[in-house]
């Protein structure tokens, strides 16, 4: 029988403490759940935060970078603005700088997207057949940068992109933490 | 001897339920109970590491709490205990509400539902606040005895310890609640923690038990001599 010493704590304790320390654990995970949520009603973004993977938006923003988002309803998108954005079929969103827009009376709007380190606009990256982007497809503006290395996502990144979607989707919980952003290329 | 019976009282009512449980095959029943004593291990003597503040505080308040069910026989009350767990429980079901309906269905339908669940988590989160630090008050243990005539109500003992990060003075305190004249009387003893273990880290009961039942005399003489 192998000696469990390291258990002892664990056999001393009657049912209530056991569950006590279950739902210790539980609290930490669910502080950490309510505050990414509570992120999520402030800003009205999926995503409130987000990595950049990529530097297709040198100088502004180096690879490792965290960026806050907002999407409120009531601020109009406008030219020169950060936006991050998803095309559809497509899971990691995009962060590049508004270069046009097309404005209609009731609000609606049609932009188009360009990275400030890239040769050309965004039209390679769209859909098929699509050439501007539309407010559904928009995940939240940069409003604030922290600059730094997250370390572990960029190395998995590097090493296969399939690993760090895999790393993506398995943490299905909090795969909104960690999204990468990316050019895409 | 009070220990043991203790331990063949609890391996007597698990016996019991999987007893109940498994009539027909009287040979899975008594493996069953077989299993949980080898797994309950009230005999053993507590062995911490000595350097652990909170692992010393934890094995010095279970000892005292075990001092004064097995050989007092008193009864423990898990009212403050239960409200705790009942508020913890609480808000991690507002959590998984929270969890499970933005789940079903995406963010822009479910935020009304879950701002409505972060506010009451954090609301549920200072409730606890509140009740661990004016309720519950560092209080680990509260024990009834039963009045023997059945006429009274139950006399109550409660015991609270603190012992300060880094320091090595551990105070015990034990309250008594007369069920009769509902007055409260407290006694409590300061020493340090060296007293009670020796340098393996194991804690020797031949020093500590008779501190608490000095503690608990001195509390039920008064009580004799009105």
């Amino acid at each position: 029988m192998l000696s469990l010493d390291f258990l002892d704590d664990v056999r001393r304790m009657n049912k209530r403490q056991l569950y006590y320390q279950v739902l210790n654990f539980g609290m930490i995970v669910s502080s950490a759940l309510m505050i990414w949520k509570g992120l999520m009603v402030i800003t009205g973004s999926e995503s409130p935060i987000v990595v950049v993977l990529s530097g297709s938006m040198e100088p502004a923003f180096h690879r490792g970078d965290l960026l806050f988002l907002t999407n409120r309803v009531e601020d109009p998108i406008r030219v020169g603005e950060i936006v991050v954005f998803r095309i559809e079929g497509r899971e990691i969103p995009i962060v590049h700088r508004v270069l046009k827009i097309h404005e209609k009376q009731n609000g609606h709007i049609k932009f188009l997207t360009k990275g400030d380190n890239n040769a050309v606009d965004d039209r390679g990256l769209y859909k098929q057949g699509q050439h501007w982007l539309e407010k559904k497809d928009v995940v939240g503006r940069a409003r604030g940068m922290q600059c730094s290395f997250c370390w572990v996502y960029l190395c998995l990144s590097t090493v296969s992109k399939k690993s760090a979607l895999l790393f993506l989707g398995r943490c299905h919980t909090f795969r909104y933490w960690m999204f990468g952003v990316d050019t895409g290329l | 001897m009070a220990a043991a019976a203790a331990q063949g009282g609890r391996s007597g009512g698990s016996g019991g339920s999987s007893g109940a449980g498994g009539g027909s095959s009287c040979g899975t029943g008594v493996g069953r109970s077989g299993l949980l004593d080898k797994w309950k291990i009230d005999d053993k003597p507590v062995k911490i590491d000595k350097w652990d503040g909170s692992a010393v505080k934890n094995s010095l308040d279970d000892s005292a709490k075990k001092v004064l069910l097995e050989k007092y026989k008193y009864v423990e009350n898990f009212g403050l205990i239960d409200g705790r767990l009942t508020i913890c429980t609480i808000s991690c079901f507002f959590a998984i509400v929270a969890l499970i309906w933005d789940y079903m269905h995406p963010f822009p339908e479910s935020k009304p539902v879950l701002a409505l669940c972060v506010i009451s988590y954090f609301v549920m989160m200072g409730i606890l606040t509140i009740y661990t630090s004016y309720k519950e008050k560092s209080i680990f243990l509260v024990a009834h005895r039963k009045d023997p005539t059945g006429m009274d109500p139950d006399d109550i003992w409660q015991l609270s310890s603190s012992l300060k990060r880094f320091d090595d003075k551990y105070t015990l305190k034990l309250t008594f609640i007369s069920g009769r004249t509902k007055q409260q009387r407290e006694a409590e003893f300061t020493k340090s923690i060296a007293k009670f273990f020796d340098h393996s880290g194991t804690l020797v009961m031949d020093a500590y038990e008779p501190e608490i039942s000095r503690l608990h005399d001195s509390l039920a003489t008064e009580r004799k001599i009105k």
